[in-house]
């Protein structure tokens, strides 16, 4: 019987394992939790209404596993807030029932978080681990890689989701201002969450291998990705992920403000709030100056939406005031009725304006036009421009607080790492693996990211014929955090060189990797 | 990401733990340490059971041990699995040749080298067998094919130099072992087998001067 050691200095850590119908791989993945070198842990094991696992649980013989053996199935996040509300750990990590927690897993995590304050979440790497499920259920493992390796980006981060929560710890007093998993989602739960903590903390990269997670090749049987394949509850899942603001401060996320001015509703003025409610992603408010009668007239759900109560004819420029008097936001973006809603249609020039060092600056929206012009800038700039020249309409006053309106230079536009990763990619795909290469070493030296780019980097130039150069990259990777890839390129060239005995070593350590030894 | 896409990454990472079990068994091999390469040539087949790779290995230390007959199984299962493994028809081609059945082992390397002109065993196995079997006409023109591609090779680049002398290209083979000379100044061989050439080149020349 392993006893639950609580030393002063060591904090507990829960660690949560929801699962269902999982009852074979469940062993691997309960026994690699019990197995941390780190022993001050808990383990929630919730049976979420799937076959029974007692017997499973009894065989480890473990007080720290807390068994919740419910009958009845009510999705994962009904799950883990059933374990959230009974934790007691300092730090909380998750462990899906099919995967597994290399012994360091909690150590490392716990290492970078405890004793600072900077951040209160960590991720680490994972092996995403390609498998063959053999006719007796057994995994067959064809390959590990490691897929995302991203270090932290909170734009990225409220657009979609860039860490696994398999590899995630974060502190759980964190749930108090986050909320606990939202019961009515039923896909990117985990995103959820981690867009939720993006508002409090920053995320600390940790770029070491402490797990793996299992996709086996074929049809996968995972829920959640059963469930993507709805395209119109996905979606529903998405926008409600993007609408949900946490309960305010934030101390990592300024508001924005979206003043939409309408001269009349009709058809199109519907269409319109329905496409920034699916396209927007940054957090918003979406203040609407109306008049009650239109206001009662007004058929929509979006969420988020604040009426403000205007004139029948007022004008555009009351419109803003009035809305103006009302906004949260730290930033806010002037849309009228009709401007044409696309990816990006918002955030593209917001993020601009949040990285812009100049001060009174407003950016023209992707897509504005002299008729159709709509900006985004900071309230502190437009109050200023509406306190100063409140009898000038909305543009001449902002002119004349000299507030510089233009549009963002491609250098200052968000997701430079993904357009140029997606570059590298589809030189990939066409086979033009030098180019691929090139793309790849230029991010790691101009967008961070750099082990990972350095890894694709390698196998690039694998692929592309330049052994010398995979070798080279791959032997300097090799020495900081070996992967099964890089570690068989170096010995595929150490093999062509007639150094058999390195490539020996190297190939020996992948297949340990392989093996899971 | 689309399905597209997922597809070709499941497909390329289905191989990796393969790729480590075969290249761990080709250094094994290599260092002739045939237990251990056995042993991962038959796992990567449990793991990859439709890839001939696996069993061009197998075949491989079988030959090493003399087991003529194991060699030969395998090296038909690999293609059985790949009718276009140029491996495993090179290795039916060495079986063939150490049960001295030359015409066998020429057609093997034969079909070895219609799939891969660039499998420096078959271009040399060809060559043992027409050897053999006193016929060269095919070894000549897989040379050349080598050759296109490995234009620094001297090894093989000497060998056709010798097979245009027995043909009685004298020329040509001057010029190649000219060539072999300016990759490789201090190639014994290829210098006396000049001296030799040179030498029939005037004896021909004077022969021709005589009738004339």
């Amino acid at each position: 019987m392993v006893e639950n050691r609580n030393k002063k200095n060591e904090p507990l850590v829960s660690i949560l394992i929801a699962t269902h119908n999982r009852r074979r791989y469940l062993p691997v993945a309960l026994g690699s939790a019990i197995n941390q070198d780190y022993k001050n842990i808990e383990i929630f094991v919730i049976n979420d209404g799937g076959e029974d696992v007692t017997d499973v649980i009894e065989s480890f013989n473990d007080e720290r596993v807390i068994f919740i053996n419910r009958k009845e199935n009510r999705g994962l996040p009904f799950t883990l807030n059933q374990a959230l509300r009974q934790v007691k750990g300092k730090y909380i990590c998750y462990l899906g029932d099919d995967d597994l927690f290399y012994p360091n897993h909690v150590s490392t995590l716990l290492g970078v978080l405890e004793g600072q304050n900077e951040y209160q979440a960590a991720y680490s790497d994972l092996y995403k681990t390609y498998c063959r499920i053999e006719p007796d259920g057994t995994r067959q493992v064809l390959s590990k890689v490691v897929e995302i390796s991203r270090d932290f980006d909170r734009f990225f981060m409220l657009y979609f989701n860039h860490s696994l929560h398999v590899s995630l710890m974060h502190r759980t007093d964190l749930l108090k201002k986050t909320g606990l998993y939202n019961e009515n989602l039923n896909v990117l739960i985990d995103w959820d969450m981690t867009r939720r903590l993006v508002f409090f903390t920053d995320f600390y990269h940790v770029c070491k291998i402490t797990g793996e997670f299992y996709s086996p090749v074929g049809d996968s049987d995972r829920i959640s990705v059963q469930r993507r394949k709805d395209k119109r509850e996905y979606l529903r899942n998405v926008m409600t992920i993007r609408t949900t603001r946490p309960a305010k401060p934030w101390p990592k996320i300024d508001d924005m403000s979206i003043i939409f001015t309408a001269k009349k509703l009709n058809k199109e003025t519907g269409v319109t709030i329905g496409s920034i409610w699916r396209e927007t992603f940054y957090p918003y408010k979406f203040y609407m100056p109306i008049s009650q009668d239109n206001f009662n007239r007004l058929n929509t759900e979006m969420p988020n939406i604040v009426p403000v109560f205007v004139g029948q004819f007022a004008s555009q420029t009351e419109h803003v005031d009035a809305a103006l008097a009302r906004c949260e936001g730290k930033y806010i973006a002037v849309v009228p009725d009709g401007f044409p809603i696309e990816h990006g249609w918002v955030e593209e020039s917001l993020y601009a304006l949040m990285n812009s060092s100049a001060g009174k600056e407003a950016f023209r929206l992707k897509s504005a036009t002299d008729e159709l012009c709509a900006m985004v800038l900071k309230k502190e700039d437009l109050l200023l421009a509406r306190k100063s020249f409140p009898h000038l309409s909305l543009w001449q006053s902002i002119e004349s607080a000299g507030i510089t309106l233009r549009e963002p230079t491609f250098e200052e536009l968000p997701f430079q790492f993904d357009h140029l990763l997606q570059h590298g990619q589809s030189a990939q795909k066409d086979g033009n693996w030098l180019r691929a290469a090139k793309i790849f070493e230029y991010i790691a030296e101009n967008h961070r990211n750099e082990l990972w780019m350095r890894k694709m980097a390698a196998e690039s130039f694998f692929k592309a014929g330049d052994r010398k150069n995979a070798a080279q990259i791959s032997s300097e990777i090799n020495q900081l955090t070996p992967t099964v890839n890089t570690l068989l390129f170096e010995a595929k060239v150490k093999r062509e060189e007639k150094e058999f005995e390195p490539a020996i070593e190297l190939l020996k350590q992948a297949e340990q990797i392989l093996e899971g030894k | 990401m689309d399905v597209a896409k997922e597809n070709s990454i499941e497909k390329n990472n289905a191989t990796q733990h393969n790729e480590v079990l075969q290249e761990l068994g080709d250094c094994y091999c290599s260092v002739a340490d045939y237990d251990k390469a056995q042993k991962c040539y038959d796992k990567a087949a449990v793991l990859s059971p439709d890839d001939p790779a696996p069993y061009v290995g197998i075949g491989v230390i079988a030959l090493q041990k003399n087991l003529v007959d194991d060699a030969e199984i395998s090296f038909k299962v690999a293609c059985r699995l790949d009718r276009n493994c140029a491996k495993a028809y090179a290795g039916l081609g060495m079986a063939a040749q150490q049960k001295k059945d030359y015409q066998g082992a020429f057609d093997m390397y034969l079909k070895c080298l219609e799939l891969d002109t660039d499998n420096l065993t078959a271009l040399l196995g060809l060559f043992q067998s027409s050897c053999e079997m006193g016929s060269f006409e095919k070894v000549i023109h897989y040379l050349k094919l080598y050759l296109d591609m490995h234009p620094a090779d001297t090894s093989v680049m000497f060998t056709l130099a010798a097979l245009y002398m027995k043909d009685g290209e004298l020329e040509q083979s001057r010029d190649t072992l000219l060539n072999v000379l300016a990759l490789e100044e201090n190639h014994k061989d290829a210098a006396n087998l000049l001296e030799e050439v040179e030498h029939s080149l005037t004896k021909k020349k004077q022969q021709e001067a005589a009738e004339v």
